[in-house]
C-alpha cells in the first residue's frame, strides 16, 4: 500500500511546523524522514497516521492492504505507549479487541506476533517488569498483530541504549523484510538512517520542508558487512552535510526560544 | 491546726488592707444572678473580695474550669458530668443556686405543634414520646427520668434525643422532629407565643428539684477554708437581697436597678430578664436530701459511677440551715 | 602533584535509603505506653484528666463486655459505610465526567470550588432540618463530606491520565467508549483509590460530627455522652475504638489497592 502525502502545511498558532511538504511512500518500501530536532518531522508523522489534521493539503492510502490488515497504519511510539496495567499479551491483544475475531483468532494472532518479537516465554509479564529494549518489542508485536500495511514510526530507538538499538533494528529488519510492509520511519539517528532506509527524506529546520533525498542501493540486510563499511561512512557523512547546518542554526533557535 | 490559724489570720488582716482576688466560672445565665448581684452591688467587696467572672461555653465546662484550676468557685446546673467529677475528689457543693421551687415557674415543658394536635397536651403524657435533650446526663434529662418516676412509667433510652445544645434542641422542637422539650425562661414562653410550639406546663410544679449549685474544689476547702467562708456568705447576701425584691410578691425597691445588672451580665434586656427568673433560696441552703436523689438517680442510670459517695460531694458546713438533711 | 604514597578514597556514599523497620513503630508505641503507665503509677499523671492505659484498657473492656461496643461499632459502621458510599459513589461519577467532559468540567470546577469549603459540622442545624434527626441526616453529612474531595481526586486523576495512552488508543482505532474503559478509567485508577483514602478518613472524622444529632449508639454518640459525663477513661476508650476502626479501614483499603494496582 502506497501512503501519498501532498502539500502538507501545518501551524501551532503563530509557529509554523510544516510549510509545505509532499512525498510518497511506496509499497513496500521504508521511508527514513531526518530533520534536526523542531523540524516537524514528528508533527508530519501524526498527520500521516490521521492522529493530527493537517493545516492544509491531503493524506491518501492507494492499493491493497495485505489479508487480513485490521489497522492499515499503524504506529510504533518513542515511548512505547504500554498499558502498565495489562500484561504483554493483554497489551498485544488491546489492538485487537476492538474487531470481530473468534477468541480463538485472537490468540493465534498474539501468539504469533509474540513469537516474531521474541516475547512468548513474557506473555504473562508486566511492561514494569521489562527492559526498555522488551518494551518495545511489546509495541512492535502489538503494531504486527494488526497486520497493518504501513507502519509509522516515531523514533522508536530513540529511547533505547545503543547496544539495544543495534538488537531492535536487526529485528525491525526481519520483520519487514517477512512481512514486506510500507514504513515511514522518523528519527534523528543518522546511522538509524543509513542502515534501516530504502530512501532518506531530509528535512529542513523549522518551518520544516524537504531538503533533499538520497536513495541507498545496497540492499538493506547487507549494510553491516565489512565490504560496505566505507559505503556506508560515506552515506552518513554525506547526510550529515545535509544536515549539519540545519541543525546548527536549529539549536540555536531552541536555544533563543 | 496552727498553720490554718496563721494563714487564716493573715488572711483576715490582709482583706483589710487589699482586696483577695478569686475568680468564678459561671454560664451569662439568669441562674447565676446572685453571683451578678455579688459583684456589681458590692457584696463580695464587702468581704474584701475581688471576683473575676469566667465565662464559660457549656455547662459541661464550668466543674471542669474548677477542677483543672482555672477558677476557685463555679455555679452551674447539676448534671452527670458534675457528680462523676464531684465523686473524684475534683469538686464538692457548699451552697445553692437555682432550684425548681413549687409555686414558682422557671423552666417550662414545651410540645411541638404535630404532638399537641396529635393530642399531646397534659405533662403526664410523654410516655414513649420522642423528648429533645442537650445531653444524656443533662438536668433536662434528670427532670425526665424523675417525671416517668413519680408518673410511674419507664423513660426508654430509645425516646431520648441528644442533641447537644439549646439551639438545636428548640429547632427541633419547632420543626416536629421531637415531641417534647424542656425550655428555659423566657425562651419557652416565647415559643408559646409565636406559634412555635404549646407551652403545656412548669417543672417547678412536677418536679420540684435541686437544679444548681454554688461549688469549689476540695483542696480550695482545705487549703483556703476562710476565702470560701467569705465568699459564701458575700454570695449569701446577694441571694437575699435576689429574694427581697423578686420572690416576696410584690417587686422590691432595687428590683429594676438588680435587673439591669443582670441583664448587663446576660447580655439580655431588663424585660426578658423580669419573665425569666429562677428561685434563689434567700440563705443559697441546699435542699440536701435532693442532692441525694439526684445522685441515688444518675446510679440507678449508670451514668454517675456506682463508687460516687453523696456525703463527699455537698460541704455543709458554709450554710447555715441546710433543708431537707437526710436522716 | 608531588609524588606520594597511595591514599585510600574514604566512602563518603550511603545514608538518604529509607529502609523498612517493621519492629520499630510497635516497639514506639510499647515505650510510649508504658512510660505513661510508670507516670500514672508515679502520681505523676492526675487519674481525672489524664487515665494510666490500664484504666482506658479496663473501660474498653467493660465496654465490649456489656454488648455496647458491637452496638456502637454497629451503629457507625453503617453509618460510615452508608454514607461513605453514597457520598464517594456519586463523587466518583461527577468526578469522571468533569475529567471526560468539557461541560461537565466547565460547569462542576466552579461549583465544587464554590461548595467544597463550606464546613458541613456547619450545615448541621440545616440537615436536622432538610433530613430530621433520624439516620438521614447522619448519613447525610458523612455522603456530603466525602463527596467532594472524591470529586476532586476522580477529576484530577483523569486529568492525570498519559495523553499518549489515548493517543495510542486512538491510533489503533479503539471506540471512544472503548479508550474510556480500558485506558481513561484504569489510567485514573490510583489517583481514585488515594481519593477513596482520604474520603474514608473524613469519613470517621464526620462520624463524631453526625452523631452529635440525637443518635443514641454510634462511636460518635459514645464519645459524646462520656464526655459530657466526664468520664475520660471512657472517653479515651472510645476514642481508642476511633482510631482503631481508621487503622482496620486503612489496612483494608491498603489490601485493596494492592491487589487492584498490583501492576504497579
Amino acid at each position: 500500500m502506497d501512503l501519498r502525502l501532498s502539500g502538507i502545511a501545518h501551524r501551532y498558532g503563530d509557529l509554523t511546523a510544516i510549510e509545505r511538504v509532499d512525498l510518497t511512500v511506496g509499497s513496500g518500501e521504508t521511508v527514513v524522514l531526518i530533520g534536526p530536532s523542531g523540524c516537524g518531522k514528528s508533527t508530519l508523522l501524526g498527520i500521516a497516521g490521521g492522529l493530527l489534521a493537517p493545516g492544509a493539503g491531503r493524506v491518501e492510502t492507494a492499493g491493497a492492504a495485505p489479508a487480513g490488515c485490521l489497522n492499515p497504519l499503524t504506529y510504533v511510539f518513542q515511548d512505547f505507549a504500554l498499558l502498565p496495567w495489562r500484561t504483554v499479551e493483554g497489551n498485544v491483544a488491546l489492538a485487537l479487541e476492538h474487531h470481530p475475531l473468534t477468541a480463538s483468532e485472537r490468540a493465534e494472532r498474539v501468539d504469533a506476533a509474540l513469537a516474531l518479537t521474541g516475547l512468548r516465554e513474557f506473555a504473562l509479564v508486566y511492561p514494569k517488569q521489562l527492559s526498555g529494549g522488551m518494551r518495545q518489542r511489546v509495541g512492535l508485536a502489538r503494531a504486527v498483530v494488526v497486520r497493518p500495511a504501513i507502519l509509522l514510526l516515531d523514533e522508536p530507538l530513540s529511547a533505547l541504549d545503543a547496544q539495544t538499538r543495534e538488537l531492535l533494528m536487526a529485528d525491525l529488519l526481519a520483520i519487514w523484510e517477512r512481512e514486506r510492509t510500507t514504513a515511514l520511519y522518523v528519527t534523528h539517528n543518522l546511522a538509524e538512517a543509513a542502515r534501516l532506509g530504502d530512501r532518506v527524506v531530509v528535512m529542513s529546520r523549522r518551518p520544516g520542508r524537504i531538503k533533499d533525498t538520497l536513495a541507498i542501493d545496497l540492499p538493506r540486510g547487507a549494510r553491516e558487512r565489512p565490504e560496505h563499511a566505507a559505503a556506508m561512512a560515506d552515506l552518513q557523512a554525506r547526510l550529515w552535510r545535509l544536515i549539519e547546518d540545519e541543525a546548527r542554526v536549529a539549536e540555536r533557535e531552541v536555544a533563543d526560544g | 491546726m496552727l498553720r490554718i490559724a496563721v494563714v487564716a489570720a493573715l488572711l483576715v488582716s490582709g482583706a483589710a488592707l487589699a482586696q483577695t482576688k478569686t475568680s468564678i466560672a459561671l454560664l451569662p445565665l439568669t441562674s447565676s444572678a446572685p453571683v451578678f448581684v455579688g459583684v456589681d452591688r458590692g457584696h463580695f467587696k464587702a468581704e474584701g473580695l475581688e471576683v473575676e467572672l469566667k465565662f464559660m461555653q457549656s455547662a459541661a465546662a464550668v466543674p471542669t474550669a474548677i477542677a483543672s484550676g482555672d477558677a476557685d468557685f463555679g455555679v452551674t446546673g447539676l448534671t452527670g458530668g458534675f457528680y462523676n467529677l464531684a465523686g473524684k475528689g475534683a469538686v464538692r457543693i457548699v451552697a445553692s443556686q437555682a432550684r425548681e421551687e413549687t409555686g414558682f415557674r422557671f423552666n417550662a415543658f414545651i410540645v411541638s405543634n404535630k404532638a399537641y394536635a396529635e393530642g399531646l397536651t397534659r405533662v403526664d403524657q410523654f410516655k414513649g414520646r420522642s423528648i429533645g435533650l442537650t445531653t444524656i446526663g443533662s438536668t433536662f434529662h434528670y427532670v425526665f427520668g424523675r417525671l416517668a418516676e413519680k408518673q410511674g412509667w419507664q423513660l426508654e433510652q430509645g425516646q431520648l434525643r441528644a442533641l447537644q445544645t439549646v439551639p438545636a434542641m428548640l429547632a427541633a422542637v419547632k420543626g416536629g422532629q421531637v415531641d417534647v422539650i424542656q425550655a428555659p425562661p423566657p425562651t419557652g414562653i416565647a415559643i408559646d407565643k409565636a406559634g412555635e410550639g404549646k407551652l403545656i406546663g412548669w417543672v417547678a410544679d412536677h418536679v420540684p428539684w435541686q437544679l444548681g449549685a454554688l461549688f469549689t474544689a476540695p483542696k480550695t476547702i482545705a487549703e483556703r477554708r476562710p476565702l470560701v467562708e467569705r465568699f459564701v456568705r458575700a454570695y449569701q447576701k446577694a441571694a437575699a437581697e435576689y429574694d427581697a425584691n423578686f420572690q416576696k410578691g410584690a417587686p422590691g425597691k432595687d428590683a429594676d436597678a438588680l435587673l439591669e445588672i443582670i441583664a448587663k451580665h446576660t447580655k439580655s434586656i431588663p424585660e426578658a430578664v423580669k419573665a425569666g427568673l429562677p428561685y434563689i433560696d434567700p440563705m443559697a441552703r441546699l435542699r440536701v436530701q435532693d442532692i441525694y436523689d439526684q445522685i441515688a438517680w444518675n446510679k440507678a442510670n449508670k451514668l454517675v459511677d456506682a463508687a460516687v459517695d453523696a456525703k463527699t460531694v455537698v460541704d455543709l458546713s458554709f450554710v447555715a440551715g441546710h433543708l431537707d438533711l437526710p436522716r | 602533584m608531588a609524588e606520594s604514597a597511595p591514599r585510600p578514597v574514604a566512602f563518603r556514599g550511603g545514608g538518604f535509603q529509607p529502609s523498612p523497620r517493621r519492629w520499630a513503630p510497635w516497639l514506639a508505641f510499647a515505650a510510649i505506653l508504658g512510660l505513661w503507665q510508670a507516670a500514672s503509677a508515679a502520681g505523676m499523671l492526675p487519674s481525672l484528666f489524664m487515665p494510666s492505659p490500664v484504666e482506658i484498657g479496663r473501660a474498653l473492656g467493660s465496654l465490649a463486655a456489656s454488648g455496647d461496643l458491637g452496638r456502637h461499632l454497629g451503629a457507625s459502621l453503617y453509618r460510615i459505610g452508608l454514607g461513605w458510599t453514597l457520598g464517594a459513589a456519586a463523587g466518583l461519577a461527577v468526578g469522571l465526567a468533569m475529567g471526560l467532559w468539557s461541560m461537565a468540567r466547565a460547569v462542576g470546577i466552579p461549583v465544587v470550588s464554590a461548595l467544597f469549603p463550606i464546613p458541613k459540622i456547619a450545615l448541621l442545624p440545616l440537615f436536622i432540618l432538610w433530613f430530621g434527626i433520624g439516620e438521614p441526616s447522619k448519613v447525610a453529612t458523612i455522603a456530603l463530606g466525602t463527596f467532594f474531595p472524591t470529586v476532586v481526586s476522580a477529576f484530577g486523576a483523569v486529568d492525570n491520565v498519559p495523553r499518549n495512552l489515548i493517543r495510542m488508543a486512538q491510533s489503533f482505532g479503539l471506540p471512544v467508549a472503548e479508550i474510556v474503559r480500558k485506558v481513561v478509567l484504569p489510567g485514573a485508577l490510583p489517583g481514585v483509590l488515594s481519593g477513596f483514602r482520604i474520603s474514608a478518613s473524613i469519613a470517621l472524622i464526620l462520624v463524631v460530627a453526625a452523631e452529635m444529632i440525637g443518635a443514641e449508639f454510634g462511636v460518635g454518640a459514645y464519645i459524646l455522652l462520656t464526655g459530657n459525663l466526664m468520664q475520660i477513661d471512657r472517653l479515651l476508650a472510645g476514642v481508642v475504638v476511633l482510631s482503631l476502626l481508621g487503622l482496620a479501614i486503612g489496612a483494608i483499603l491498603g489490601r485493596v489497592e494492592a491487589w487492584l494496582l498490583r501492576w504497579r
